[in-house]
């Protein structure tokens, strides 16, 4: 996640060093170094840093050979896209998404800034596609580095953690700094990878108080790795709202019409097939 | 989840309590009448409203004049998903040992055909326990169909052994809402109607979370259900209000962390393939 990839070397150059001085908190699961950081605050929980190595890694499970890859939309959904251009989206920045479609994929245009959806939805199911670069570039967080960006706040990561570890609440299907994936369910680098998400907005009422957090369950190619997890808020290091290792907090009120953006961080990934659907939940919020 | 044959047994019963009434035996045991059922038609919908409020105080269980779900067309999705590699296979089209008759514990009754375990006789339940689980599986309605409302290709997934998310024809075919496709039977519509005709293969993704009790048998947590049917969200989270029945709004028994799952024969030949579940580990998250 995280948009300035120089202040993460940085950080993870520090992050490094401080893991080979005995005299830090909390010592690398496994065989190899995991970078992250023992400097952040402490998660909610009171367990963990924000971003902590130590952070016990998911259990990996391979995930079947196919689940919903390739799945056409149901009828009452809307095709983000199908291949067929980037109508549906914007640039980040405010100007045409200039991403490269390649047949029935696009693919990220690094440092060309995030596209983000002209539409936009309160509760919802999406469906999306995505593969990391093969032959794979980079370690942890600079190893095929993207996301889904809900309303530029609430980020599912989107990483090459096949074999590849880097801290828990920042792999592959984390809610980037607060969440690490039930499981790592993720596919090598090259092959399409599904996410199947269902999406709370969070409400406040007339008053601005938070009545409702922002809800989550992501199916990660057709595994659990989220189940109805509550966002403890904004995701660190999106935008300048809250900074990169912050403590996440709720942003200002918003309106529960939200956006989604796919992160441009600087690594080429692809995205095909994507599809949204409103979730009417009614009663049920 | 209803049953003809059960319908036909209490209003029997029923009647015999108004002859009892009419001619009383000076010797027969008093019993209190019984309360006669009255299905009724709204709109094409067979249903009650004989039947208690449900909690919202909104509906009967099983209220034919409860709005039906939105109907879907659904994709393809999940169908003939792989299991994960921490997957336990119940059911991979050759053999029914993971089942047992429900009622007497002996051998699965249901039969194979073409790699399909159909329903048959009896409740089927598994011979392993589970709590938290991700459930996949897939159902095939019979073709051409046959009986309308729950009559219509009628089975059930049951969780612990009492929860219980409805299979059913609903594919052109109206029922009470709180008793279609996807449904918590007598307790909560699916968001969606998102069936495919009879004869497809459909597909079910449930995660189902165990409810928890206290001490005293207090609820806790109810259970919690998240139902993506055909690749459409039909259930997202939802608190189940305790074991579903006919005519009967949802109640708790307090019970321990795991059960079988089970799966329902209701006189109609449902087909079942590709079932498989896997733990879904506790969050340890606020």
């Amino acid at each position: 996640m995280k948009y300035t990839l120089f202040p993460l070397l940085l950080a993870l150059v520090s992050g490094c060093c401080h893991l080979k001085t005995p005299a830090s908190a909390a010592a690398p699961a496994g065989n190899e170094p995991i970078d992250g950081f023992t400097t952040t605050p402490m998660e909610a929980d009171g367990k963990w840093h924000v971003h902590d190595p130590a952070r016990p890694q998911p259990q990996v499970v391979t995930p079947g050979a196919t689940f919903s890859h390739g799945a056409p939309p149901p009828s009452d959904a809307e095709v983000l896209f199908d291949g067929h251009g980037l109508a549906k989206w914007i640039n980040a920045r405010g100007t045409e998404a200039n991403w490269k479609t390649h047949g029935d994929y696009v693919e990220t245009a690094p440092n060309g800034g995030g596209i983000r959806t002209r539409g936009k939805w309160a509760d919802f199911q999406l469906h999306v596609e995505w593969a990391s670069p093969n032959p794979p570039h980079g370690t942890s967080q600079g190893r095929g580095n993207s996301g889904i960006l809900i309303n530029d706040m609430y980020e599912v990561q989107v990483l090459d953690s096949y074999q590849a570890k880097t801290y828990a609440d920042g792999q592959a299907g984390a809610i980037y700094g607060q969440s690490p994936p039930l499981v790592n369910a993720s596919k090598p680098p090259g092959e399409w990878q599904t996410y199947d998400i269902l999406f709370e907005s969070p409400r406040w009422n007339a008053n601005g108080e938070l009545v409702k957090k922002a809800v989550i369950t992501v199916l990660h190619n057709g595994v659990v790795i989220q189940n109805h997890y509550e966002l403890a808020g904004m995701t660190d290091g999106i935008n300048a709202a809250l900074p990169w290792k912050s403590l996440s907090k709720y942003p200002a009120p918003h309106a529960p019409e939200v956006f989604v953006e796919l992160q441009d961080h600087k690594n080429p990934v692809r995205f095909r097939n994507l599809w949204i659907r409103p979730l009417h939940l009614g009663e049920n919020l | 989840m209803k049953n003809k044959i059960l319908l036909l047994t209490v209003l029997a019963t029923a009647l015999a309590g108004c002859s009892t009434q009419k001619k009383p035996q000076p010797m027969a045991p008093v019993e209190p009448p019984k309360p006669k059922i009255q299905e009724i038609v709204i709109d094409g919908v067979a249903g009650f409203q004989d039947t208690p409020m449900e909690p919202d105080g909104k509906w009967h269980v099983h209220d034919p004049a409860r709005p039906q779900p939105p109907v879907v067309t659904p994709g393809t999705f999940s169908d003939n998903a792989t299991p994960p590699s921490d997957a336990i296979v119940l059911f991979d089209g050759k053999d029914l040992s993971q089942w047992r008759d429900q009622k007497t514990g002996g051998d699965a009754p249901w039969k194979i055909e073409d790699g399909a375990m159909i329903s048959d006789k009896d409740y089927i339940q598994t011979t392993n326990q589970f709590g938290d689980i991700q459930l996949h599986l897939e159902f095939k309605e019979p073709t051409p169909p046959n009986g309308d409302g729950q009559s219509r290709g009628n089975s059930g997934v049951f969780f612990m052994g009492q929860y219980e998310i409805q299979v059913l024809d609903c594919y052109n075919n109206k029922t009470y809402a709180d008793g279609a496709t996807a449904g918590i039977y007598g307790q909560h519509p699916a968001l969606v109607n998102a069936c495919r005709p009879p004869g497809e293969w459909q597909t079910y993704d449930i995660i189902f979370n165990v409810p928890h009790f206290g001490t005293n048998g207090e609820v806790l947590s109810p259970a919690y259900v998240t139902v993506i049917h055909n690749g459409v969200v039909a259930q997202n989270h939802q608190a189940i209000r305790g074991a579903t029945n006919w005519r009967v709004p949802g109640k708790y028994t307090p019970h321990g962390p795991t059960g079988p799952l089970a799966l329902q024969y209701h006189n109609n030949p449902v087909a079942f393939r590709n079932i498989w579940v896997r733990p879904v580990p506790v969050v340890d998250e606020p």
